[in-house]
């Protein structure tokens, strides 16, 4: 089983952001049963795994959504802090949900968020990001009269907003259309500029590993299987998956 | 610090904005105020209950049932879509979350208070005369200290599966100071007392309101943090 996702790691070594022995609990349930890893500039990981591996629950802990009941998410070695949230500028979350106001403006939605990163020069930006995900057109629709697709393309301008250098995606492409999933697929191109870090959680087979430098499948809360994507057969990696689900289950 | 306060104008302004495109809780709270200040108005026998003796306590409960039905869905907006989520990856301070949104719940139901007492001095035939402007200060301490507690525990209770309907449970034996203060002041200054009589029951008022916003801000983390 090839580990191209290593566990130990240093400020030195270009590290950008590591997991340290994370579990997370939920009263008896075990979501995530002591992962690690570790991520430089640049990587993008890919982590498949069925219904319930915890997936979410690591993405949320990488992000500083929630808390590990056990270990450390470092990002450029420090430590992530919940009493101080400066890091937090350094990371964009984008999940099946755009976090976004049905009520307020693309438009409006921009800006409430910059306000609470701080964001110098916002309007410019706004329109920037805007016009990088095809919605210049609509920022002054209400996000209620959005397609989904469009919600999930100005939840991608949301979360890009402050310029991350750690993207965190959590299952981006569910219930796009085909046009909508080649419109993220390109902004998603875009942040593999080698100097951004992303980690991606999906059930998208091909998506998936497109996009990807590393990864990984967690079943029970593990990472059962970590690679890198020259060395699959992506033809076959179909099979190869349920494999390994198969045999953690 | 500015950067704080920022933060903070940035929930202020999106709750009001949002609450002034939906109407939702301005409206169902307005309508309440409203239908109860008519309710107890027939209710009353007034061959053996004069109106103004017992004024004071319907308009804090009913300041009090109202404004449930509203902060009780301070947290609905910010549930669609995963919006807390959002705000809660944020650098924004998780204080300055909470007081933007008390002060976004204490302008609608400072708003509502107006409604309450002027609804009541209508119906009730109160003549507040030169303490309309103390008894304004009364309910919008009220006000705030409610808005406090409530939206704190409006926090708490959205996260559980009872959802608002735990909120009364949590948040009325913890009014009970404020609304024997509140009701007891208002009830003097109705009865155009002088207001040096009840200015120690405002203070109280006021502190209790300060202490639930620096309890608010200071526990808000905890209820929100997974």
């Amino acid at each position: 089983m090839p580990e191209t996702v290593p566990a130990a790691s240093s400020v030195e070594s270009g590290v950008v952001l590591e997991a340290r022995g994370l579990v997370r609990e939920y009263g008896p349930v075990v979501a995530v049963a002591g992962i690690d890893l570790s991520l430089a500039e640049g990587d993008s990981l890919t982590i498949f795994g069925p219904n319930g591996a915890g997936k979410s629950s690591l993405l949320g802990m990488l992000g500083g959504a929630m808390r590990p009941t056990r270990g450390a998410v470092l990002i450029r070695g420090q430590e992530i802090s919940f009493s101080d949230p400066r890091w937090r500028h350094r990371v964009g979350i984008l999940s099946h949900q755009g976090f976004l106001y049905d009520r307020l403006t693309a438009e409006e939605n921009l800006r409430f968020y910059g306000r609470l990163f701080d964001l110098p020069g916002l309007s410019e930006r706004i329109g920037e990001r805007l016009e990088r995900v095809g919605l210049a057109e609509r920022r002054t629709v209400q996000v209620r009269h959005l397609s989904h697709g469009m919600r999930q393309r100005l939840g991608l301008a949301r979360a890009l907003l402050h310029d991350p250098d750690i993207v965190l995606l959590d299952e981006p492409y569910t219930g796009l259309d085909p046009s909508a999933a080649a419109m993220l697929r390109d902004v998603l191109a875009e942040l593999r500029d080698g100097k951004r870090t992303v980690v991606m959680v999906t059930h998208n087979l091909k998506e998936g590993l497109e996009s990807a430098t590393h990864v990984a499948i967690q079943v029970a809360g593990r990472l059962a299987w970590r690679g890198s994507p020259s060395e699959l057969d992506s033809a076959d990696f179909g099979r190869q998956y349920h494999a390994v689900v198969e045999g953690e289950a | 610090m500015s950067t704080y306060f920022r933060q903070l104008g940035a929930i202020v302004a999106k709750d009001l904005l949002l609450e002034l495109r939906s109407r939702d809780r301005i409206s169902s709270m307005g309508a309440f105020a409203v239908l109860a200040a008519v309710l107890f108005h027939f209710s009353l026998d007034t061959s053996t209950t004069r109106p103004q003796d017992v004024a004071a306590g319907l308009i804090w409960m009913t300041l009090i049932f109202g404004g449930l039905l509203g902060v009780g869905r301070t947290f609905h907006i910010e549930s669609q879509d995963g919006a807390m989520q959002g705000i809660l990856t944020s650098p924004a301070h998780k204080d300055a979350v909470f007081l933007g949104k008390t002060l976004a719940n204490f302008a609608l139901l400072f708003v509502v208070s107006l409604l309450v007492l002027g609804v009541f001095t209508l119906f009730f035939r109160l003549e507040l005369g030169a303490n309309v402007g103390w008894l304004v200060l009364v309910l919008g301490l009220g006000s705030l200290g409610f808005v406090a507690l409530g939206t704190l525990f409006a926090a708490v209770s959205s996260g559980t599966s009872m959802g608002e309907t735990l909120l009364p449970i949590l948040v009325f034996p913890l009014l009970v100071p404020m609304v024997v203060y509140g009701a007891g002041t208002t009830g003097r200054l109705i009865a155009a007392r002088p207001f040096s009589e009840v200015e120690g029951n405002v203070k109280l008022l006021g502190a209790f309101a300060l202490a639930a916003l620096a309890a608010g801000a200071v526990l808000f983390r905890y209820v929100v943090e997974e």
